[in-house]
């Protein structure tokens, strides 16, 4: 049984959890509950905090199966905006705010979680780092300062004492850039 | 709703939630109409989901938490019919003001979005003698949280209880404890018309006695054997609001439980 589940596509196993299979979501935590907790740890920077995220974003697919859209983009893809959709909540709230703060010396090592996934992923890793090291560094920063701090461009315009229609446009145009460069990796989702 | 030219404009910050709760319900608001703006917000997604690929490794115990939730169902007190068991009646309290033993759980209530609108009606009830016929159920109603359920399955010797439909559906769990407490763990069985309510029953010597209502929309429910022997079998009927002294034809999910 645990042969056959591990053959599910990611799809199907969103189908089988909408008919209440745990067995579906169980399968669905192991192939990508690393990654959903890897980026709410990264934004949050804090691990208590980051299982919090996780343990929702499961509960919403477990809930609420129908929200996924697999016509939209792949499930890992939409994991990942949920789970950093959280994050982010829980950032802003002046609360974890402070605990990040407290929390800023405890970056965690990253961890293995499946071979074949991991090769995957430091695939992917590498097209980013090439994606991200390819932008001007201006419309970097913009883009780390709001994806992994959290804050809103309005607030990254603060930051970087620069005009608000300035910032969202740096983002805009790195963001075009990353895409471009994604596509041209072949990164599944990026060429809608 | 927000302009095609202002929703385009944002379409990158939002795909990184660089905006605000409002605006960013906004704009998905106009995306879900124009085609070019969600295909071009979807790519931006999976632009940014790309960015936050990082996989780390699980921490022990995540899974176990998740899992012991899936089955929970908020209660809606509103809806609850009164229990009228025996020649008890009972109160009903609406447990609002719950609160969980640990910011986590507090953390997970809300995000789940359970917390804030969910009233839990629990039942404590006492159980007759073994006689087969119901008198004088004591009946209360207790706070109780999805963290009673984790520890009474944290609990040594506790026993799970499955309740399957005649084609073999798992329809609801229960634990129960060695002192005869019980709690609802999962609940699959759909929500019935308000004028209707679930009842569970033991199956004492063979006859079904009667535990208390459950609801139409069974929530958190907590309740407490104290029959001699205790059943061997827990089973769920669906009876008119208020419950019934003597259950319906069929089970609509029944399930063993060991008496050794």
């Amino acid at each position: 049984m645990d042969d056959d589940i591990r053959e599910v596509s990611d799809a199907q196993l969103v189908t089988m959890i909408a008919r209440y299979n745990e067995v579906a979501l169980a399968e669905t935590y192991r192939r990508h509950g690393g990654a959903v907790f890897g980026l709410a740890r990264r934004v949050l920077n804090g691990a208590a905090e980051a299982e919090d995220v996780t343990q929702e974003v499961f509960l919403r697919l477990w809930n609420q199966p129908e929200r996924f859209d697999p016509s939209r983009g792949n499930l890992r893809s939409w994991l990942l905006t949920q789970s950093h959709a959280r994050a982010v909540e829980t950032i802003r709230s002046l609360t974890a705010r402070r605990q990040r703060e407290i929390n800023d010396a405890h970056k965690a090592a990253r961890g293995a979680y499946d071979m074949q996934h991991e090769a995957w992923d430091v695939v992917l890793a590498e097209d980013v780092k090439k994606a991200l090291d390819e932008l001007p560094p201006e419309e970097r920063r913009a883009i780390e300062l709001a994806y992994f701090e959290g804050y809103t461009y309005i607030k990254v315009a603060e930051i970087l004492n620069e005009p608000e229609g300035t910032v969202k446009s740096r983002i805009r145009s790195g963001m075009r850039r990353m895409r471009a460069t994604l596509v041209e990796s072949g990164i599944e989702g990026a060429d809608r | 709703m927000m302009s095609h030219d202002e929703a385009s404009e944002l379409l990158a910050v939002a795909a990184l939630h660089a905006v605000d709760a409002e605006t960013l319900a906004a704009i998905e608001e106009h995306a879900a109409t124009c085609p070019r703006c969600q295909s071009e917000l979807d790519s931006y997604r999976a632009v940014a989901a790309a960015l936050g690929n990082s996989v780390e490794e699980l921490p022990e115990g995540l899974w176990t938490n998740i899992s012991s939730q899936l089955w929970e169902r908020t209660g809606d007190a509103a809806e609850m019919p009164s229990l009228v068991i025996g020649d008890t009646p009972a109160e009903v309290v609406s447990i609002g003001v719950a609160t969980r033993s640990s910011r986590r759980l507090r953390k997970a209530l809300s995000g789940v979005a359970f917390a804030a609108a969910a009233l839990i009606v629990v039942l404590a009830l006492s159980l007759l003698s073994a006689q087969n016929h119901v008198t004088n159920l004591q009946s209360a109603l207790k706070l109780a949280s999805r963290s009673a359920v984790q520890r009474a399955m944290a609990t040594p010797g506790h026993q799970v209880v499955n309740l399957t439909s005649a084609t073999g559906q798992r329809l609801a769990k229960f634990v129960m404890l060695p002192d005869g407490t019980g709690y609802l763990v999962k609940c699959a069985m759909p929500n019935l018309a308000s004028n209707d309510t679930y009842q569970l029953w033991g199956i004492v010597k063979g006859s079904p006695v009667s535990i208390g209502v459950m609801g139409s929309s069974p929530g958190q429910v907590t309740f407490t054997l104290n029959s001699s022997p205790g059943p061997s079998e827990l089973a769920v009927t669906v009876q008119k609001a208020g419950g019934s002294l003597t259950p319906a034809k069929k089970f609509v999910a029944s399930g063993p439980v060991d008496v050794s």
